[in-house]
């Protein structure tokens, strides 16, 4: 079964996140069943969890009917892809918001890796631009730098004015 | 009276006796020894004669002495003028030699304080010419070394003010575009490392 990451898991703490949380109801639903064995009818209790997470579970099952086996493939999966899936890291000058990082990680993930997860951190510091890392390359876009490698030039371009 | 008595009136009386012979016999001897000549008798005139001749000898002595004046006073008269003249003759001599020694002492150090000046002139010119170019070249590095100290100032500044002005006024609404555009501007070198690790 194929997993593709949804476009609202970006980071690894949101791969985390999701991963804990399908653990969190494959308990459940192995209590819930072994309750309903027990009881011998359905158990009534639900488990609610988040939109992203159902609607992985559901994709993840195809029409398939929910078992313990596949919550834990699942669960492997994803913890396959959080070990195996290249990370980058993009450092902004604030905090990114949701529309600019699944517009960055929709970018790498059409143009570097499908299941590429980018931690975003922020520099106030940076001033703009960004600072991409990936394993020990980094690439400094930030305006920062561009301001501090490019301050021989003001006063010709002041001169200019 | 005793004889011892007559005999001391006499032997007095002889001796005052000798006292008086003795100059007398003194003067002789030396008169004879040294006569004197006699001067010869004077001619005895009258007393009117006399008195006249002394009259009109004085008043000779007196014309001849006025005479003599005269001609002391014409003579000095004349004397001081030649001698005047001389002095003036001489001191205009003596002027015009000095004056004319002295014009050439002056054009001969005249020329040669030309000369020497002429000399010390050119080395001045030389040295003025030298040290104007060496200060064109020490301005010239200073101005360059300024102008790259203001320049670098300048860019510190420029940078530092760009730095702490944008640092509070970051907004990356307005950079997802250019985000993107950096990410699509490197693309192939990104997707090459990620790629190839």
């Amino acid at each position: 079964m194929n997993l593709n990451l949804q476009n609202t898991i970006f980071t690894p703490q949101d791969l985390k996140a999701l991963i804990m949380e399908v653990r969190s109801y494959t308990r459940w639903f192995a209590q819930a069943n072994i309750k309903s064995q027990v009881v011998g009818k359905p158990s009534a209790a639900t488990y609610t969890v988040s939109e992203t997470a159902a609607t992985l579970i559901r994709e993840f099952a195809a029409g398939q009917p929910l078992s313990q086996q596949l919550l834990d493939m699942l669960i492997l999966s994803l913890e396959k892809i959080e070990k195996e899936s290249p990370r980058i890291t993009i450092t902004l000058a604030a905090m990114p918001g949701n529309s600019l990082k699944k517009s960055l990680t929709d970018w790498c993930r059409k143009n570097v890796s499908p299941d590429v997860l980018v931690d975003f951190r922020f520099n106030a510091t940076l001033l703009g631009g960004m600072v991409v890392q990936y394993g020990s390359r980094i690439h400094d876009w930030s305006f920062r730098r561009a301001i501090l490698a490019n301050r021989s030039k003001f006063p010709g371009v002041l001169r200019n004015v | 009276m005793s004889l011892t008595t007559f005999l001391q009136i006499f032997l007095i009386i002889d001796v005052f006796i000798i006292g008086v012979l003795t100059p007398i016999a003194v003067r002789h001897g030396r008169e004879h020894y040294r006569p004197v000549k006699p001067e010869p008798p004077k001619p005895q005139l009258p007393g009117t004669v006399k008195e006249r001749m002394l009259l009109a000898s004085e008043e000779q002595f007196k014309s001849v002495l006025q005479k003599s004046v005269g001609h002391l006073e014409q003579d000095l008269e004349s004397t001081t003028d030649q001698i005047n003249h001389l002095i003036k003759e001489f001191a205009g001599e003596i002027v015009g030699d000095e004056l004319e020694r002295y014009r050439s002492e002056l054009t001969k150090l005249h020329l040669q304080a030309q000369t020497d000046m002429s000399g010390i002139s050119k080395q001045l010119n030389d040295h003025k010419a030298e040290l104007q170019v060496k200060l064109a070249a020490e301005m010239e590095l200073e101005k360059q070394a300024l102008i790259r100290q203001i320049d670098v100032k300048l860019g510190d500044a420029v940078g530092s003010f760009l730095v702490e002005t944008l640092q509070h006024n970051v907004d990356l609404g307005n950079q997802s575009e250019f985000l993107v555009a950096m990410l699509e501007e490197h693309k192939d070198v990104f997707k090459q490392e990620v790629i190839t690790p």
